[in-house]
């Protein structure tokens, strides 16, 4: 008696085209991710007693913490891009991003439930919003959390093409 | 299973072994590196602003005890008013208020301390936030605080603009009265770390946006209504 094996959900053919397209579909994210923390921490490296103040403008922590965490953080993020750009320790980085995204959006959500008026100073100015201006929280959220995805691809697919971490892999 | 087939498996449970340690070692190699470059990259951003806060400025004549801004007046309440020459609304809130606040001054019912200070850098392409404010330290030097913050906010720039230049601040100077003296504290920017002084006491103590009025210590809405109910 011949039992017709059920087909796979997912056809052979499908299944290596994305083992083919998943590299370099990573590749394209870890770019996108590195640009992501490079235009953040440019904007911000000019002014860093700024950055100190729109982290103080969160109203989380003495402000002594706040101008260090300021200081230091649009330097982290620029090395943070670097690392994604080149793809050196891919899944560690990608890790990072997930990490330091995730404290951003709780940052933004709690700055929004206190009612807050300020500018989250994701890419540079930041602090809290003059006369007439209303803060944006929902958008900057949800454009938290497109870049959350993209931490999230390279935490699950690390290995991309034209990176060192692959260059190392056929070493 | 025969033994050459059993040899062949046992090598290559071997390499396979080998090759899953020279990935550990890999991994942990690039991640030591990696680690290291963001912690040499946060420390790097801590350096530069451990360096740049300075201790030293010189607060002008009229500066309250700690130098944080300029005392006005001699009344029993204190009136503190945060302010960034560039803030618009700063300026409107000098077109409606301020005369108040000069009232209240001369009827001796308040002490009003200005904090000029400079938030807003980055609104402008050449820091006019901290220029203008330290420019109105000269001029509080020379006794014109308000004359000139006045002018100033008269003669405000937009956002997003070169502000007003040196020369021009000295310009409004002239207009109030200010002489040679204050030219010179512009050019030189002798005020300037006096500001930065200002502007990180001020975010020190908790205030984040401008223009910030505090009736007593406490913080009250920008208006001449506002202002007035608090003071009494």
């Amino acid at each position: 008696m011949n039992v017709t094996v059920a087909s796979p959900p997912v056809s052979p053919t499908s299944v290596s085209r994305w083992h083919t397209a998943r590299p370099w579909l990573g590749t394209l994210v870890r770019l996108g991710l590195a640009a992501v923390w490079l235009v953040a921490g440019g904007a911000k490296v000019g002014d860093l007693a700024g950055s100190g103040r729109a982290v103080n403008a969160y109203d989380v922590m003495p402000y002594d913490l706040a101008k260090i965490i300021g200081a230091a953080l649009p330097f982290i993020e620029i090395a943070l891009g670097v690392l994604l750009l080149v793809g050196l320790a891919t899944r560690l980085a990608a890790g990072i991003s997930t990490a330091l995204l995730t404290v951003f959006i709780a940052g933004i959500t709690q700055a929004w439930s206190r009612g807050l008026q300020i500018d989250c100073g994701c890419f540079g100015s930041g602090g809290q919003l003059g006369a007439g201006q209303t803060p944006t929280y929902g958008p900057e959220i949800l454009r938290d959390l497109g870049f959350l995805t993209l931490a999230g691809f390279l935490l699950i697919w690390p290995l991309t093409h034209i990176s060192i971490d692959s260059w190392l892999e056929k070493k | 299973m025969s033994s050459r087939a059993g040899q062949k498996q046992a090598s290559r449970v071997v390499r396979d072994h080998i090759a899953r340690e020279k990935r550990r070692s890999r991994t942990l190699w690039t991640s030591i590196a990696a680690i290291a470059v963001l912690v040499i990259a946060g420390l790097i951003g801590w350096g530069i602003v451990a360096s740049q806060t300075s201790d030293t400025y010189t607060a002008p004549a009229g500066a309250v005890e700690n130098g944080t801004g300029i005392k006005v007046g001699t009344g029993p309440v204190q009136i503190d008013i945060y302010e960034d020459f560039i803030c618009p609304a700063c300026g409107q809130f000098e077109q409606q208020t301020g005369a108040t606040l000069d009232q209240l001054v001369a009827q001796g019912k308040a002490t009003v301390v200005y904090h000029p200070l400079a938030f807003l850098d980055s609104k402008s392409s050449t820091d006019y936030s901290t220029r203008a404010a330290a420019a109105s330290g000269a001029a509080a030097q020379d006794g014109k605080f308000r004359e000139y913050a006045k002018a100033l906010f008269a003669q405000q720039p937009a956002e997003g603009t070169a502000g007003l230049t040196d020369d021009q601040l000295i310009q409004i100077g002239r207009s109030v009265g200010l002489t040679d003296a204050f030219a010179q504290a512009v050019r030189d920017g002798k005020y300037k770390p006096w500001t930065a002084h200002v502007t990180d006491q001020a975010s020190g103590d908790g205030i984040t946006g401008t223009p910030t009025v505090r009736v007593g210590g406490k913080d009250v809405q920008p208006t001449t209504q506002a202002i007035l109910a608090a003071v009494g």
